[in-house]
């Protein structure tokens, strides 16, 4: 390493960079007013969460988890770097529910089975307590945590756990098929599955699965290659779900293959184009509003449109465009949304398009918003009221 | 009679160069915060700009991520005291924050005078290093990008912060 006083007389022979302005907290994200960042720097982030209490957001970065306060504070970490996380769950104001895999599992050439864990803040914050294995899906029900396991090659069970992970029921009639996801209906009494039935490679049916009975019935399946994306939702008029052909080719220009948004009605039978979003839209993530009367969608209206967030009521068929950026990618995960407790805002991932060149800024890293994916707060309003 | 145009005229000029005096004034006001604003945010803990770091754009570019990477910066000082003991640190890592390899490296500059510069050369290892554990994000599958952070710190804790994000 080479050090040399020069003086000042080289400065103009060099093609310096001059940094670009500080960002954090004063720069408007692109995604419209009242937008709030509700994390910074660097790291791939996803599956945003909610505490019951709205305070804090828990989310996953690069496989491991963390929480923040909403409004100002440090991030606190809950898994060790290496542990891969896909969900987790608030059952309290300081227990998380984990859904994921150790480090000790396979992560490469084996299909990861995952676990269910118990985090406590405040305790030894990275020890997790293993609450059951091969757990398939978690959802968050009225009473508690309620979760798919897988029983066998193709067959799941459903078990609800109490918020300290305790399962206090397990149902024994188990369900043909393995459950991908789940999310119970709005008055709790009954869930709704995406399962991946025996032999298919495709994740092709919708299930209703009654907690009261413990008896599963068909609502609907998909026919041609085609499969549920994420997590269906349940509103208080209808079941909503993402779907599409995963097989479609990637087109030439690097275009995603192209999901839409379906509606089922409660009786079931055949799944219907959503109505209100109109015929182009292209659908990524779905959640139903904490009172079950409005859809948050991320999705784009056309497939050459920019991603955004849109709410959707069900009931009078209104869509409202909450964001009309252009200038930010907003991440089109089946979980990278989440309604605040009191459905007055959404959490979603987003970062600034990536430069190809080098770029300088004058912000510590941490700082840093639109350079990486970070969690936006966007207000959508009241259901009454348009945002 | 003469005397009163003189005073007339008197009396109005004078009352023109107060006005005028006072619409200079309230330009000067105006302007003065634009031009404050150009120049960059400070960062938390110094207390004013004593030093800024100049990075050749060109050389930027040519870095890759392989071992043996080189980079020199510009440490100046835009006081008017010449520095002593300028700390000049390089921290690279990758956006990838679940990898443990953040790497440091750290220069101190003895003697800076007053509205002079100097260089700082930086060799370093840009290279990702294979770690059993590592993965790539689970949903996309870009490459991560690396990140230079590079501080300036007086003994006094004045600091000038750089972050560069390199291309993949």
């Amino acid at each position: 390493m080479a050090l040399l006083v020069a003086g000042c007389a080289h400065a103009d022979e060099e093609v310096s960079i001059a940094p670009l302005a500080p960002a954090s907290g004063r720069v408007d994200p692109g995604l419209g007013p009242g937008t709030r960042a509700l994390s910074s720097g660097p790291g791939y982030k996803g599956s945003p969460s909610w505490s019951p209490g709205g305070d804090r957001i828990a989310f996953t970065v690069d496989g491991y988890v963390v929480d923040k306060p909403t409004d100002s504070g440090d991030q606190r970490r809950w898994t060790t770097r290496d542990f891969f996380a896909e969900v987790t769950e608030w059952v309290s104001e300081d227990t998380l529910m984990i859904l994921g895999a150790a480090p000790a599992q396979p992560t490469r050439t084996q299909e990861i089975s995952s676990s269910l864990y118990k985090a406590r803040a405040g305790e030894d914050s990275l020890g997790l307590e293993r609450v059951r294995k091969e757990v398939l899906a978690i959802g968050r029900g009225r009473g508690g945590l309620i979760f798919a396991l897988g029983s066998g090659t193709y067959e799941s069970e459903i078990a609800l756990a109490r918020d300290d992970g305790e399962v206090y029921r397990l149902y024994t009639r188990p369900i043909r098929g393995r459950v991908a996801a789940l999310s119970p209906s709005p008055g709790g009494a009954e869930i709704v599955l995406a399962v991946r039935p025996p032999g298919d490679r495709e994740i092709s049916r919708l299930s209703v699965f009654d907690l009261r009975t413990g008896e599963a019935r068909e609502m609907t399946r998909l026919e041609g290659n085609q499969e549920i994306l994420g997590t269906p939702q349940w509103t208080e008029q209808s079941l909503y779900f993402v779907a599409g052909k995963r097989d479609t080719p990637v087109d030439s220009d690097g275009a995603e293959p192209l999901y839409y948004l379906y509606r089922v009605s409660q009786e079931g039978g055949a799944p219907e184009p959503a109505s209100g979003v109109g015929e182009d839209f292209v659908a990524a993530s779905v959640r139903v509003s904490p009172d079950g009367k409005r859809l948050a969608i991320i999705g784009r209206l056309n497939p050459k449109a920019p991603a955004n967030l849109y709410v959707l009521d069900p009931l009078t068929k209104a869509l409202t465009a909450v964001t009309t950026n252009e200038d930010m990618e907003i991440k089109t995960g089946p979980d990278d949304l989440a309604w605040s407790p009191g459905g007055e805002s959404v959490a979603v991932i987003a970062r600034g398009i990536p430069s190809t060149e080098p770029e300088v800024h004058a912000d510590p890293v941490d700082r840093l918003l639109k350079d990486f994916y970070n969690l936006y707060e966007i207000p959508v309003g009241g259901p009454e009221e348009a945002p | 009679m003469t005397r009163d145009i003189v005073f007339w005229l008197s009396g109005a000029a004078l009352a023109f160069l107060v006005t005028a005096g006072a619409f200079l004034l309230l330009a000067n006001l105006a302007i003065a915060p634009s031009e404050k604003s150009l120049k960059p945010d400070e960062t938390p803990g110094g207390s004013g700009h004593a030093v800024d770091l100049e990075l050749d754009g060109e050389r930027l570019a040519s870095l890759r991520p392989l071992p043996d990477q080189s980079l020199e910066v510009v440490v100046q000082n835009e006081g008017s005291k010449q520095l002593s003991d300028v700390n000049v640190t390089l921290s690279v890592s990758s956006e990838n924050t679940a990898l443990s390899d953040s790497r440091y490296y750290r220069q101190t500059v003895e003697e800076i005078p007053a509205g002079g510069a100097a260089d700082v050369r930086f060799e370093f290892d840009l290279a990702t290093p294979e770690q059993p554990g590592a993965r790539l994000p689970a949903v996309t599958q870009e490459p991560s990008r690396e990140i230079l952070e590079l501080r300036a710190t007086t003994p006094e804790g004045n600091s000038t912060v750089r972050t560069v994000i390199l291309p993949p």
